[in-house]
């Protein structure tokens, strides 16, 4: 499985990779949603893309939209990781595209719980 | 009114005390209210968000130059003797206001824009004007302080 975390933080970048690379996922990292579109249409292939909201160039819902507009890649799973934390926005999100919602902060077991839901980990899974 | 509502110094203790549990500490209990008296921070770094209510207002973290660099190794999971680069302790600091910006926003009674975060040695100016809640920490010892305040 190969994971593409998306996040203006580095911070936040490395600690998602950290987790999904215990989770078993490869990992590979953008900046912000342009630089993340720029891998997909270079033909860099993900099973997930973990997506903040906020950042700059383009931020993590216009990334979903463009993302789902396109339809080139009907398999990558799109799971929001940000701190926009309104019922409204979590609606806006999933309503663009997104399959699943993250609320920093979390924990290395919240997310494994989603991919377990997602079908991205056998159920049970924890490490 | 302000606009933060009834967000005050308690619900930002709630949520700081959550995110380090769950991302800095890995267990709670490390980030503890402060009780040695009047809160005197060295070497200070800011770091804040802004939240598009109006007037606007901000979140901002404050705390030690040296406390700083030991959340970023907290956070990365670096050993406590690791050197670790400024840009790297900038964006640590300003993900740690991020996180606690949108969750402070995740309680307004109306949707608000949130800034990205911004780092610095220096005051934000506007700092301490309409204060809605202030929250002293010790974090393993050292001080931080947690601010909302209107601008």
């Amino acid at each position: 499985m190969r994971a593409l975390v998306i996040d203006d933080s580095t911070t936040m970048r490395a600690i998602v990779s950290e987790m999904l690379g215990g989770l078993g996922f490869d990992t590979a990292q953008a900046g912000d949603g342009r630089e993340a579109l720029d891998l997909l249409e270079s033909g860099q292939r993900f099973d997930l893309a973990c997506i903040d909201w906020n950042m700059p160039v383009m931020d993590g819902l216009e990334f979903v939209a463009a993302v789902r507009a396109r339809r080139q890649w009907p398999d990558l799973t799109l799971m929001m990781v940000t701190t926009e934390g309104e019922r409204g926005q979590i609606v806006r999100a999933l309503a663009a595209g997104a399959h699943e919602y993250v609320i920093k902060p979390f924990t290395s077991d919240a997310i494994a719980s989603k991919l377990v839901l997602l079908g991205l980990l056998p159920v049970g899974e924890r490490r | 009114m302000s606009p933060l509502g009834a967000v005050g110094a308690q619900q930002v203790a709630q949520i700081a005390e959550e995110f380090f549990a769950a991302m800095i500490d890995r267990e709670p209990g490390l980030l503890t209210p402060w009780s040695q008296g009047p809160i005197t921070v060295a070497d200070p770094l800011h770091a804040w968000v802004g939240l598009g209510t109006v007037p606007a207002s901000r979140v901002q973290l404050t705390t030690g130059a040296d406390t700083a660099g030991a959340l970023t190794r907290a956070l990365l999971s670096m050993g406590e003797a690791e050197p670790v680069a400024d840009d790297n302790v900038v964006d640590a600091l300003g993900e740690i206001a991020n996180v606690l910006g949108g969750n402070v926003k995740a309680l307004l009674a109306e949707h608000v824009g949130i800034t990205l975060p911004e780092v610095s040695r220096q005051v934000p100016p506007g700092s301490g004007r309409v204060g809605a809640g202030e929250a002293l920490f010790a974090w393993r010892g050292r001080p931080l302080v947690i601010s909302l305040y209107t601008i």
